[in-house]
């Protein structure tokens, strides 16, 4: 028993420590976690001073905790992945507008929140897997997202469920484009066209298209680097070498992009901290190592993406339109998307 | 001789219709041993847990030691009525030793285990002690929950079909040898029991209850 | 008993923290008379129905699965002697160390058409490279065998207790009537120990429920996904904590049945003589079956699992042992002992002040309670942030955030998370205790603390153990109340978990899910070897 006590009390006094704050520090909630950014973060550290704490977890669970914590918060950065979350965010009026000069030459307006609230850290394209001993070239040529939905493409793409994010912000960006009711049709049509009920991550679809159990898949940009470095076993490496990535629409306003992004929050209690933080992560050392780990595309001119992921092209033709958009018309696109039987 | 418990106009139902208990009197002077005996569902192991604290009567008074222990405006709890309770079933702490279930009550913190063997002593349980209460016989099992009732040394004891679930034979050992000891004590003991011989044999005062009221009044000697 | 002691110190200081931990549970049910928003109409006329149907699909073939299980095994450990008995005894409660999400990744990375079970047996048989032998797991019935498979111990553990404590001259008069040991099992061991078998089936039905992970990779629409779709793609959380409450108001109307049945019928057996029970030898076919029967279970939901996870770890190398590594199994250790033995001492102290004052707040607000089992985690947690921050701002006025992303709210999580499952155990200890014992000791003159202390807390010795066992082996696996409660730079083996498993990154999981279940391991271990000692002779007041 006499133990027992000595674990309790020790628990509750390590609470004290653990909440005790630093002088130097920024604080950030994170909803992107990869292994690399541990070392990322020690690095920060070794060249400012500034120690970096984090709690990672569900970008909107996290947004809860913001949200109940108000101006006691002591968040700096809110860091996440999916433009519609920071979105989000924004519009609940957490983020205040960054006013580095530095940051906004480096990432483009529509990369950027409305009045520059959060910005890209890095991007991804959402994109059409293809095996070219199926389906040629020449065949996938001038494809758009708007063209999936014929019925020409019948029991042949592979595409996970609607609760998926990406997919939410494929089709808010539609919406953004044409409209809800015509959005709607597409969803049908590319409902019918489903080669399978949607399952598994984007890999998986990959993995489908490798295998022949689908002609198109429907996917984002990043995932072929992860299988093609072979981290995650043979299987999906074999799958990655034999498939294509197509860019959609690239004749009109091209391939729907979607970005890692940060923000820093209104009542940040280590305001300059967090501007160095953002301004060290669109630097070129950061960002080569960022892009390099997760074969994301990265902001900074002049960086080039992963070796793999650069093989599949890099001169496409990216949709322009604010990223912005994702969030205002995802309520929309879930909607859409549970009339049109998108499971 | 003073009256160590007194009830009077004591009535009592559970559902405020029907009186289990309906206008008992009656009193036990010390060093008396008071049988109340009736069929089982006449409301005598109510009356007990009444007078022992366990329970509250609807209406009427107790007093214990000339005290009132429980009316209409006052109720004394159990703990602090200076009583020893047995009852049919196995109410021995099942993970204390007996010595350990002796030692239970015992306020007295100097003479604590001098008292404790003295009891074990005039149960003839001495090798009993460090057994636990699974490991004896339902008769020694009594004669611990006695010596543990009575090692406070409560004003009264009272005991509720105490042996019941012991045989023939056990019990008619059992009364001769705790009537010599309540004697020798001049304990003052109320006994409910449905079995007249038991009754007759154990009490001076022999008090018969019937759908909750007092029917006769016996002096046993 | 009394009705009419006034309450004690003891009793308000159990009211206190009572009404504090059901504020969590509150502030979620009271979202219903908040606004009830547009999107309802939508959720009304499209999903609803899929959401409550598959919910309910899935709730009643656990249900039957595990009662099979559960019963059927405890049955067999209890009355049968045969090849691997010994151990197969306390190995049947193994699974209730994997979590159930752990156990769907698993699935998937075995049986998927290109998951590990289906391409050894392409190699082996020189098959098509399309070829799956395994039918698709990522169903309804792939997510019911995910669950029985980790809950059915819950089932097994009560019932195979209340097995041990059943009448064996009750059973032999049975016999003598001419019943065969079938005929026993079913018409006379089951329905008496009734009571035990729909405890220990709602703690699985709540747990299922409440449960995101598994269904979410199975992408199954239940009534849980339901509510984080609504919250993370329609981006209202207002009508996502209106779902969870009505999950909880439905949950919460089984658990009265559940009570209201059980007050209607007494099953304990009083009877005072108990003679051990005679195990039938079982040989030949005969003990062959009995052993596949009870080994199924531990294979499916243990072995398997811990086979492909150790798989997907040695592929990596083993490089995940490192500092890092030890503090994060620290900290779950730490956190689960914690709040293993605070919740069963708050248990142990409702159930005391009900046993007491027949206290009607303690039951309600004790029941109320047990829903925090059914709400998904990170509902729950949602609650909890609300009622910190409020207190924060309001008692202990400061600027500075103390509760909110501290480990005391963490615990104070797990509490309510946990409450069902240390309640289950100490109330059931409650119930074998005698009221004459209580009495005997009152006229004693011990009353209140000391009798909690001398008598009750000696004699629930190993319910609360059985209740602290079963809440750190909860806490080891909770993950969406950890996720947004923790404070910075901390993490649980749940979380590093989480954090590869969400990008299906199963390599990297393979190492803290593995460390996840051992941890667990180490309760259920010194569970089952309680189980072992708890046989007859000491059963008297256990």
């Amino acid at each position: 028993m006499k133990n027992l006590y000595k674990i309790i009390f020790g628990t509750i006094i390590s609470i004290f420590i653990l909440n005790g704050t630093l002088a130097d520090e920024v604080n950030i909630y994170t909803s992107r976690h990869y292994d690399s950014d541990d070392a990322l973060y020690s690095e920060f550290t070794a060249e400012t001073g500034i120690q970096v704490n984090i709690i990672s977890g569900g970008g909107n669970a996290l947004m809860e905790r913001l949200k109940a914590e108000g101006k006691n918060s002591p968040a700096d950065i809110f860091f996440t992945v999916d433009a519609g979350n920071l979105w989000r965010v924004q519009k609940e009026g957490y983020f205040k507008s960054i006013e580095s000069e530095n940051i906004k030459s480096i990432v483009p307006e529509n990369l950027r929140g409305p009045n520059d609230e959060w910005v890209a850290i890095a991007k991804r394209a959402r994109v059409i897997y293809y095996n070219p001993s199926v389906i040629s070239p020449e065949e996938m040529k001038n494809l758009n997202y708007e063209d999936l939905s014929n019925s020409d493409w019948k029991g042949k793409i592979a595409i996970r469920g609607s609760s998926n994010m990406y997919n939410q912000s494929l089709v808010a960006s539609l919406i953004s484009k044409h409209g809800v009711n015509q959005t709607e049709d597409w969803a049908r049509g590319l409902v019918s066209n489903f080669a399978r009920k949607p399952q598994g991550n984007d890999r998986a679809q990959i993995m489908a298209v490798a295998n022949g159990e689908a002609t198109l898949a429907i996917a984002n940009s990043y995932y072929v680097g992860i299988m093609l470095s072979g981290r995650s076993g043979e299987e999906q490496l074999a799958a990655a070498k034999k498939v294509k990535i197509h860019f959609p629409n690239q004749d009109n306003r091209g391939a729907h992009i979607n970005i890692s992004g940060a923000g820093i929050l209104k009542n940040s209690p280590n305001h300059d901290n967090a501007i160095k933080f953002l301004e060290f992560l669109l630097s070129k050392k950061v960002q080569k190592y960022m892009v390099n780990l997760s074969y994301e595309y990265p902001i900074l001119p002049g960086v080039e993406p992963h070796p793999s992921i650069a093989s599949f092209g890099t001169e496409f033709i990216e949709d322009r339109t604010s990223v912005a958009n994702y969030g205002k018309y995802n309520t929309d696109a879930v909607m859409l998307m549970d009339r049109a039987g998108w499971q | 001789m003073n009256n160590i418990l007194e009830i009077f106009e004591l009535n009592h139902s559970f559902d405020k219709e029907v009186y289990v208990l309906d206008n008992i009197n009656l009193s036990v002077k010390s060093g008396e041993i008071l049988s109340i005996l009736g069929p089982s569902g006449c409301g005598k192991t109510t009356l007990l847990r009444i007078i022992a604290g366990l329970e509250k009567q609807t209406n009427g008074i107790i007093k214990i030691n000339n005290k009132i222990v429980s009316d209409q405006s006052c109720f004394i709890p159990p703990e602090k009525r200076n009583l020893g309770l047995i009852v049919q079933e196995r109410s021995l702490f099942p993970h204390l030793t007996n010595y350990e279930n002796i030692l239970f009550g015992i306020k007295d913190l100097d003479d604590k285990n001098e008292i404790a063997r003295d009891y074990l002593e005039l149960f003839k349980i001495d090798h009993l002690k460090d057994k636990y209460p699974h490991e004896i016989s339902g008769g020694e099992q009594q004669r611990i929950a006695l010596a543990r009732s009575l090692a406070p040394s409560p004003a009264l004891l009272l005991m509720d079909e105490p042996f019941n679930a012991l045989d023939e034979k056990l019990k008619i050992e059992m009364y001769a040898e705790i009537k010599k000891i309540f004697k020798e004590k001049k304990l003052t003991v109320l006994i409910v029991s449905h079995d007249r011989d038991e009754a007759a044999f154990l009490s001076d005062k022999l008090i018969t209850i019937e759908d909750g009221s007092i029917k006769e009044m016996l002096d046993t000697n | 008993m009394l009705k009419f002691q006034a309450i004690n110190f003891w009793g308000s200081i159990t009211y206190l923290i009572l009404a504090l931990f059901v504020l969590p549970v509150i502030i979620i049910i009271s979202s219903l008379f908040g606004e009830w928003s547009e999107n309802w109409s939508h959720i009304y006329n499209f999903v609803l129905f899929d959401y409550v149907s598959n919910s309910i699909l899935l709730v009643m073939g656990v249900t039957v699965v595990v009662f099979i299980i559960g019963v059927g095994t405890a049955w067999i450990i209890t009355n049968y002697k045969f090849f691997g008995k010994n151990v197969l005894e306390w190995a049947l409660i193994l699974p209730l160390s994997v979590p159930p999400y752990i156990l769907a990744y698993t699935f998937t990375g075995l049986f998927d058409t290109y998951g590990t079970a289906n391409n050894l047996l392409r190699d082996l048989f020189n098959l098509q490279s399309d070829y799956a032998f395994f039918p698709n797991i990522r169903n309804i019935y792939g997510a019911i065998i995910v669950f029985s498979f980790t809950l059915y111990p819950y089932v097994y553990l009560v019932s195979r207790s209340a097995f041990l404590n059943q009448s064996q001259a009750m059973i032999e008069a049975a016999r003598l009537l001419g019943l065969n040991k079938i005929q026993v099992f079913f018409k006379l061991a089951v329905p008496i120990i009734r009571p035990a078998i729909i405890g220990g089936i709602m703690l699985v039905s709540m747990e299922t429920l409440s449960d995101f992970g598994a269904v979410d990779h199975f992408a199954i629409q239940t009534f849980t996904t339901g509510i984080f779709r609504t919250w993370y793609g329609m981006y209202d959380i207002n009508t996502a904590m209106q779902l969870a409450s009505m999950l909880l108001l439905f949950v919460g109307l089984f658990l009265i049945l559940e009570r209201y049945s059980r007050n209607n019928a007494i099953y304990t057996s009083k009877s005072s003589t108990f003679r051990p029970i005679k195990l039938t030898k079982l040989q030949g076919h005969q003990g062959g079956l009995a052993f596949l029967i009870c080994f199924l279970p531990v294979f499916i939901g243990f072995i398997l699992p811990i086979l492909e996870l150790s798989f997907w770890a040695f592929e990596r190398n083993l490089n995940f042992f490192d500092y890092k590594f030890l503090i994060t199994t620290q900290n779950t250790i730490i956190l689960a002992i914690t709040a293993g033995i605070l919740c069963s001492i708050f248990a142990l102290l409702v159930n005391y002040s009900i046993r007491f004052n027949k206290d009607n707040f303690s039951r309600h607000a004790g029941s109320l309670l047990s829903l925090g089992y059914a709400v998904p985690g990170l509902i729950l947690a949602v609650g909890i942030v609300q009622l910190f921050t409020w207190l924060d701002a309001t008692v202990f006025v400061t600027s500075e955030i103390v509760l909110t992303g501290s480990l005391i709210g963490l615990i104070f999580a797990y509490i309510i998370k946990s409450y069902a499952l240390a309640n289950s155990s100490i109330e059931s200890g409650y119930e074998r205790i005698s009221s004459s014992i209580d009495d005997s000791a009152r006229v004693l003159k011990s009353t209140g603390f000391d009798m909690l202390k001398r008598i009750h807390f000696p004699l629930l010795k190993t319910s609360f153990l059985t209740s602290t066992l079963l809440v750190i082996s909860e806490v080891t696996k909770e993950l969406p109340a950890t996720l947004i409660l923790r404070p910075f730079n901390f993490d649980t083996l749940a979380v590093s978990t989480y954090i590869y498993a969400a990008e299906e990154r199963m390599m990297q999981a393979s190492a803290p899910a593995i460390a996840i279940v051992m941890v667990g391991l180490i309760p259920i271990i010194i569970l089952t070897k309680m189980i072992r000692t708890s046989r007859p002779g000491k059963r008297d007041y256990e």
